[in-house]
């Protein structure tokens, strides 16, 4: 990704937020440290992103009556109409570490926390534990060819004060991805706060100042580390994780000043630094899955998970006539007037879902769009949100992730198939090769065949 | 010397824990079991709770001996707890005599504290602690004299047991990592540079793009980051005339709650001709670095009053603010704040100065004496920025960056001499007692004083600790109580992000939420500060008012925006106000953002005052169906129904009816009569049947309730204090605070107090290591 200010061309990208065009490829922004690998995986990325939505999905509008190629679609996806042929709709895949077992209430808690880590979490709201989520899986492998190993973003303000759900921490419902099994990774809500850390605070200075400023970096890193060492002979073995985790971080960062000082130049992301979070939902959306775009076009990360809003989320949609909270109406017990509520919801977040596959769809980079070599999940951990049911999950892939996937198809598997088998081929497809992945059975079959 | 000290001082933590001289310990423990306990349990409790039946998941049926209450310690708690609150026996079964329910309870308590006395008193042990948001954002304060909010910069602190600075759960990741390194930057700048961009900036805060926020119609506020000290130009916007006989008013600005500037403008037509009548005013001030919350507003504006609502922002009846802006930075003679702080002798004198400077930063920093090698480390800093043909003031810069990620700031680490040995128990250091008050109190640093006294020893001299804790609840920092333990007890920090129904509730805005939130505040302080009794937390002949909230409540004679004591002595008043349970803040957060819900106050309720939070709905049962509230039945009708359901029942009987009490108050906490189509019933039956028809009369129930009150508030102030969620070996310390209370009239500062000088606070022991399998 080396490329400088003054030899991007000066087409403007998403400027204004209105219209997203896409920014020209350029060959310079195959990153010349993958050069270096000349592997297949670091040259020619595949993306992976998980777009998760909480409380359910109304699934009367969600599932359509049949399997095979896609023809009709149900009300909920009707904003998806015009991308059929780049979307792929799972069925039947369940999630049986949502469930109670043994852990009685809780299902929002509980579904969320194992949604991308394949584990039943720890039924507390003090000693968290759930274990590495897929994504950071993936991460750990592949992070090497990027600035950003993986991104987390989400909309929603996670402040609350009080039990999440039922016993379960909030950790659980603030955070999709889990770096180790203590340590959840927080979405950045900020569109400002993204850009920084995407695009750089600094992306304004001059070669020599930016130098300078990663070497104070690096020997402040340095003082911190040898400090921390210092502090750790004396701790015990819960104290000492703490300080892990803290020097753990230093160690991502020295290897982010490493891979810029590697790249050598600032990526433009070519649109206005956001001012802070917008009040509208929907322009909210856009922004961060805007910059996601430019992240994904400049290889600045292949791994995003992206927490729409927290499981459990009393939110009320105004913008469509909907006082009441999102969670309080999945409770509809069968009432038609509130199922139709959720069902509203659910249409427009899949609306803003589609807005985004159509800004990445038409991204080309060599072999494609983006969308072509991407594989973005879009679903949720439960599918009746009124039952708190966690099987036949909504699931949809939109992309083909690089000829992996022969989308345009409903593909219904057998019941009680198990989520993580669709994770496990994921991280399999984005190079992570695992035996075992949470509670997989196997790989799944079938995604490539027509 | 010091160790003899230190022998002393554990030996006087020991103590408090030796025994309960004043407790009444009568009799022997299995006779005492089997007169007082048995046959209420075999004759009374075993009625449902069976190995058949086992209501509620109980089964009494190897429960029946003195030894059980120690084996099944949990199930015991609860039910001592349950029958203590006069929840248990339910109405419906025949109820034995007060006397035989109090010596049943009494000889629990005594088998129970028997069986503590016996095994070795045990402090926990708290796990490091990252400071949170607003730790971190007081501690700068209080080291730089720097305003940073670390709220807009950082992401959210998860939190446990209720509250944001549990050990446990304050994790470190590297977004977080790389944020606290672009603080230190940031904020080390913002302390020591006095370098001024080229060229003034233009910073524009404007309605039209939303970046401002109406306060009231002659308010408007904007948070504004200032990066440069310096002179600025201020410039306020003021659309529209007001008629030729309209009378000047004062144009303030606040900074932070606090007035800069007043000026009188005119309002009435400037006497140009304009289709589109504008003006501006402008003031030049000096403004210091670090995120500031600006307002601009009127003051003596009773032209407004008497504008309609639709007439506020028509530019041909009315002028008003709508945009501030600033211009600067300007070179100023003024010197920071931060600077004399920091620069103690000139930097450029030599390395003397230099040494001076870091080392005491660093102590300050740290929060403990620092040694000459982490001073030298410090002052590499300074050699390599010269080195790089830079100032010694930015080789500071550097050095403060580098303090300010270090884990001795950023952590609050304790250390025991043996760490994985959880028998042995030790007081913690005076210098880590120190910081465990200062963060306990203020969520910041100790201050000099403090840290002065626990480096030289004398904290634990006899009623040092009590001077100390009763000196800081005197000073401002103390208000961190309010917003980070009161803010989260009682949930009301969830004002910020609460949403009414604008629909049905109009007057809902930022203005009435602020006065919401500033009662409680107010309320709480006052009770802190005047050392009142925490029975005023449940009923009070008193609250905190201005005009807007008093209208809001219904209460007559208080005019103008500044809040005061008002008495609720008379007439209604009397009636509908009184403690926090009347309060509207608590009263929304505790609503949904269209209607009340009697089962979330009777949660909250149970939870936040009487310490008995329900247990979750079992899975698989649907929530309440309270969507249709209002149009086929009242929500106590429903809610009746709900009930008829012995699986409901069994928790529901406790929450519903303490959620009835509170239906006098809609979802923002205003009083009502009528709910819909329906007249408000606030009655109520609780399962040990007493019975109130009012909120009044249910606030005077729960008064009654004081001791248990004041337990569940010993638990929540507890947790927040020590930073860990609360285990069966504190139970004693809580128990023995509580005795403490009762006797000296449960006065609020007593309550910290007894906290401070706790076993758990004032010591800790190793971990247990779980052996390997």
């Amino acid at each position: 990704m080396i490329f400088t200010r003054k030899a991007l061309p000066r087409r403007t990208f998403l400027k204004g937020m209105g219209t997203a065009v896409a920014l020209p490829f350029l060959d310079a922004m195959i990153p010349a440290a993958a050069n270096a690998q000349s592997s297949a995986i670091a040259a020619k990325p595949v993306r992976m992103a998980f777009v998760y939505v909480p409380n359910g999905i109304d699934m009367r509008h969600w599932n359509p009556g049949y399997e095979g190629e896609l023809a009709e679609l149900p009300r909920t996806l009707q904003p998806l109409v015009p991308f059929k042929k780049d979307i792929t709709l799972l069925g039947n895949l369940t999630h049986n570490t949502g469930r109670a077992l043994l852990d009685g209430a809780g299902d929002h808690g509980r579904c969320a926390g194992s949604y991308l880590t394949g584990v039943q979490v720890k039924k507390t709201v003090v000693d968290i534990k759930a274990s590495v989520s897929c994504d950071q899986l993936v991460a750990n492998e592949i992070g090497k060819y990027t600035r950003f190993p993986s991104l987390e973003v989400g909309l929603e303000d996670a402040r609350q004060a009080g039990d999440c759900d039922s016993g379960y921490s909030c950790a659980y419902t603030n955070n999709l991805a889990w770096r180790s099994e203590t340590q959840p990774l927080p979405p950045i809500l900020d569109p400002r706060s993204l850009f920084d850390r995407l695009f750089g605070e600094d992306a304004a200075l001059s070669p020599q100042a930016r130098a300078q400023k990663n070497k104070y970096r690096k020997s402040i890193l340095d003082f911190i580390s040898e400090d921390t060492r210092a502090l750790q002979g004396s701790l015990g073995p819960t104290d000492k994780r703490k300080l892990d985790q803290y020097l753990g971080s230093i160690r991502d960062i020295e290897l982010q000043i490493e891979k810029a000082e590697k790249d050598n130049a600032q990526i433009d992301p070519h649109m206005e630094k956001p001012y802070g979070i917008p009040q509208d939902f929907a322009e909210h959306f856009k922004l961060m899955t805007d910059m996601i775009t430019v992240a994904f076009q400049a290889d600045l990360t292949r791994v995003v998970t992206f927490l729409v809003t927290r499981e459990g989320t009393s939110r009320a949609y105004r913008e469509l006539g909907i006082s009441d909270g999102h969670h309080p109406l999945t409770h509809h017990r069968n009432q038609i007037e509130l199922m139709d509520k959720v069902a509203e919801i659910n249409l427009y977040h899949v609306q803003q879902f589609a807005k985004w596959v159509e800004t990445l769809k038409a991204s080309q980079e060599p072999g494609g769009s983006i969308l072509d070599n991407s594989m973005i999940v879009y679903g949720a951990g439960l599918s009746d949100g009124n039952a708190h049911l966690h099987h036949d999950l909504p699931t949809l892939i939109a992309g083909r992730g690089g000829n992996f996937i022969k989308p345009g198809r409903r593909i219904v598997f057998r019941k009680e198939t198990p989520m993580c088998n669709l994770f496990l081929t994921m991280m399999d497809r984005m190079g992570c090769r695992m035996e075992h992945f949470g509670d997989a059975t196997g790989h799944l079959t079938g995604l490539d065949l027509g | 010397m010091k160790s003899a000290r230190l022998f002393v001082a554990v030996t006087a933590a020991l103590l408090l824990w030796t025994g309960f001289p004043t407790m009444p310990v009568a009799g022997q423990g299995p006779e005492d079991f089997a007169k007082s306990v048995s046959p209420m349990l075999t004759g009374t409790c075993a009625q449902c709770h069976n190995d058949r039946v086992a209501s509620g998941g109980l089964s009494v049926a190897s429960l029946n001996s003195s030894t059980s209450v120690v084996q099944h310690r949990e199930e015991w708690e609860k039910i001592l707890r349950r029958v203590q609150a006069g929840e248990m026996p339910p109405s419906g079964v025949a109820k034995p005599s007060d006397t035989a329910v109090r010596a049943f309870t009494n000889a629990i308590q005594a088998e129970l504290d028997r069986a503590d006395a016996a095994i070795k008193p045990d402090p926990g042990r708290v796990t490091a602690r990252r400071l949170n948001r607003n730790e971190y954002s007081n501690t700068i304060r209080d080291l730089l004299g720097v305003d940073f909010r670390a709220e807009k910069y950082f992401p959210t602190d998860d939190s446990g047991d209720g509250f944001d600075n549990i050990g446990e759960i304050l994790t470190v990741s590297p977004v977080l990592m790389e944020k606290y390194l672009n603080a230190a930057e940031r904020i080390a700048r913002w302390a020591i540079s006095t370098e001024l961009p080229p060229k003034p900036i233009v910073d524009e805060y404007h309605q039209r793009d939303r970046k401002i926020r109406r306060v009231d119609p002659s308010t408007v506020e904007a948070v504004h980051r200032v990066e440069f000290a310096g002179d600025y130009t201020v410039r306020f916007g003021l659309p529209g005339e007001r008629a030729p006989d309209g009378k000047p008013v004062t144009l303030n600005l606040w900074m932070d709650g606090k007035l800069l500037t007043s000026k009188q403008i005119e309002t009435k037509p400037s006497g140009l001709v304009y289709f589109d009548p504008y003006s501006e005013e402008e003031v030049k001030i000096y403004l210091p670095v670090g995120d500031h919350v600006f307002r601009a507003g009127f003051t003596n504006d009773d032209f407004v009053k008497s504008l309609p609502s639709g007439d506020l922002y028509n530019n041909k009846k009315n002028k008003f603010l709508n945009s501030i802006v600033f211009i600067g930075p300007f070179a100023s003679t003024v010197e920071k704040e931060s600077r004399k702080r920091v620069l103690l002798c000139n930097p450029e004198s030599g390395r003397a100065c230099v040494e001076r400077i870091l080392s005491t930063l660093a102590r300050r920093a740290y929060r403990r004496p620092v040694t000459a090698r982490e001073t030298s480390a410090l002052v590499r800093f300074v050699d390599m920025a010269k080195a790089d043909g830079h100032s010694t003031e930015r080789g500071l810069e550097l050095a403060i960056q580098a303090m300010l990620v270090s884990p001795n700031f950023l952590f609050r680490i304790e250390h025991d001499a043996n760490p994985t040995d959880p028998a042995q128990v030790h007081p913690i250091s005076e210098i880590e007692l120190a910081s465990r008050l200062s963060y306990f109190l203020w969520s910041s640093m100790p201050d000099d004083v403090l840290l002065g006294l626990a480096e030289s020893g004398k904290l634990r001299e006899p009623g040092t600790l009590r001077r100390e804790v009763a000196r800081m609840l005197a000073d401002p920092r103390s208000g961190a109580l309010s917003s980070n333990f009161a803010g989260q007890w009682l949930e009301t920090r969830n004002l910020d992000v609460a949403e009414p129904d604008p629909k049905k509730f109009p007057e809902w805005n930022p203005e009435l939420r602020d006065a919401m939130k500033t009662e409680t505040t107010m309320f709480f302080e006052y009770i802190l500060k005047e050392n009142r009794s925490i029975t005023e937390f449940l009923d009070a002949n008193y609250t905190f008012l201005n005009e807007r909230l008093a209208k809001f409540y219904g209460v007559e004679g208080v005019a103008g925006p500044q809040f005061r004591r008002v008495e609720l002595t008379a007439g209604q008043a009397a009636e509908q106000r009184g403690g926090v349970l009347s309060q509207a803040s608590v009263l929304t957060v505790s609503s949904y953002a269209n209607r009340t819900s009697p089962v979330i106050r009777g949660k909250y309720v149970l939870s936040n005052i009487l310490g008995t939070p329900p247990p979750p709905p079992p899975p698989d049962v649907p929530n309440l169906d309270e969507a249709t509230v209002g149009t086929t039945g009242s929500i106590r009708q429903q809610l009746e129904k709900h009930r008829a359901d012995a699986t409901c029942a069994s928790c529901h009987s406790r929450m519903d009816p303490l959620g009835f009490g509170l239906e006098n108050y809609d979802a923002i906490g205003r009083w009502r009569t009528r709910d819909g189509n329906f007249a408000v019933d606030s009655s109520g039956t609780l399962p040990d049947g007493r019975t109130f028809a009012s909120p009044k009369e249910m606030r005077a129930i729960l008064t009654s309730q004081l001791p248990q009150f004041s337990r569940t508030l010993i638990e929540k102030m507890m947790t927040y204090g020590l930073g860990r969620g609360l285990k069966n070996y504190d139970r004693r310390t809580v128990d023995n605070i509580n005795r403490t209370l009762a006797a000296e009239g449960y006065r609020f500062q007593t309550l910290i107090q007894q906290i401070a000088e706790s076993l758990p606070f004032q010591s800790r022991r190793g971990e247990e290591v779980a052996a390997t399998p």
